[in-house]
């Protein structure tokens, strides 16, 4: 996959100050299965999305461990309570040592 | 004579401690994807104990909502979402929201740590699925009290989930 590692991210525009506003994320990513032969796990270096943290005006607001149980090009949902205009931030780390970025400027109304 | 080679023996730990310490947080980020780093292969009910013990759980079907398609046409492919009816404030959150798919080789499909700013415990994903079976969501409050919900979905093309 030649985007490998692109997360966007998605917020609703025109949201009121101090009110809670859902917000996706998608990351362009494989996520490898774990392999099976003759019934049993394969053992290797999976790579997959293990861990996504969100922040909104530089501060941590959610942390999600995820697993190879989360589908190819995982999408996350999640809600924040909009106090300010500012950044929402979604950063994901993989098993292979991949760190990637995604952000949104969220606007209030 | 002697104190060179000892000067000498202590230069050489030295430098690999310290080639070692450069080259281990590196090693250790890319070797996270091997089996033994992930859950391991078990029974839901095992699942559930490993990650809470004997604590008790709570029905939550009063609270919690947990969504999903009654038939999943792509196993690989599963949006579920979960909200939690519960204040966010500091003095009383939901702290953590686990997905569990019973059917699934490795049933903890994925942990949601929140904080008080989210202002609503809400989550969703596409999850895999394995096999035709219950979807788990566990609310674990701030002071410890677990909730949790499951729902059936019945699955076409499994999602070979592990």
């Amino acid at each position: 996959m030649s985007v490998i590692g692109e997360v966007r991210v998605r917020v609703p525009g025109g949201i009121a100050r101090g009110s809670v506003a859902r917000a996706r994320t998608l990351i362009i990513h494989p996520n490898e299965r774990v392999e099976r032969k003759d019934g049993k796990s394969v053992d290797k270096n999976y790579r997959f999305v293990n861990r996504v943290v969100v922040s909104y005006l530089g501060r941590d607001i959610a942390e999600f461990d995820t697993s190879t149980s989360i589908g190819e090009n995982p999408s996350f949902g999640f809600a924040f309570r909009a106090t300010e205009s500012g950044t929402l931030k979604v950063t994901a780390f993989d098993t292979h040592g991949g760190r990637f970025e995604g952000a949104a400027e969220v606007k209030l109304a | 004579m002697a104190q060179n080679a000892v000067t000498r023996r202590e230069v050489f730990t030295g430098a690999a401690a310290a080639a070692l310490a450069v080259a281990w947080p590196h090693a250790k980020a890319r070797a996270q994807g091997f089996l033994a780093n992930l859950a391991p292969e078990e029974p839901v009910e095992k699942s559930l104990q490993r990650l809470f013990g004997s604590r008790p759980i709570k029905d939550g079907s009063q609270v919690i909502t947990l969504d999903l398609p009654l038939i999943a046409e792509d196993g690989g492919n599963v949006a579920v979402s979960v909200e939690v009816k519960s204040p966010m404030t500091p003095q009383s959150y939901v702290k953590t929201i686990y997905v569990l798919s019973d059917k699934n080789p490795r049933p903890l499909s994925a942990k949601f740590n929140l904080m008080p700013a989210c202002g609503q415990a809400y989550v969703a994903a596409n999850l895999r699925l394995a096999d035709t079976g219950d979807v788990r969501a566990v609310a674990e409050m701030q002071d410890g009290a677990l909730l949790m919900v499951k729902r059936s979905v019945r699955v076409v093309v499994p999602g070979c989930a592990a």
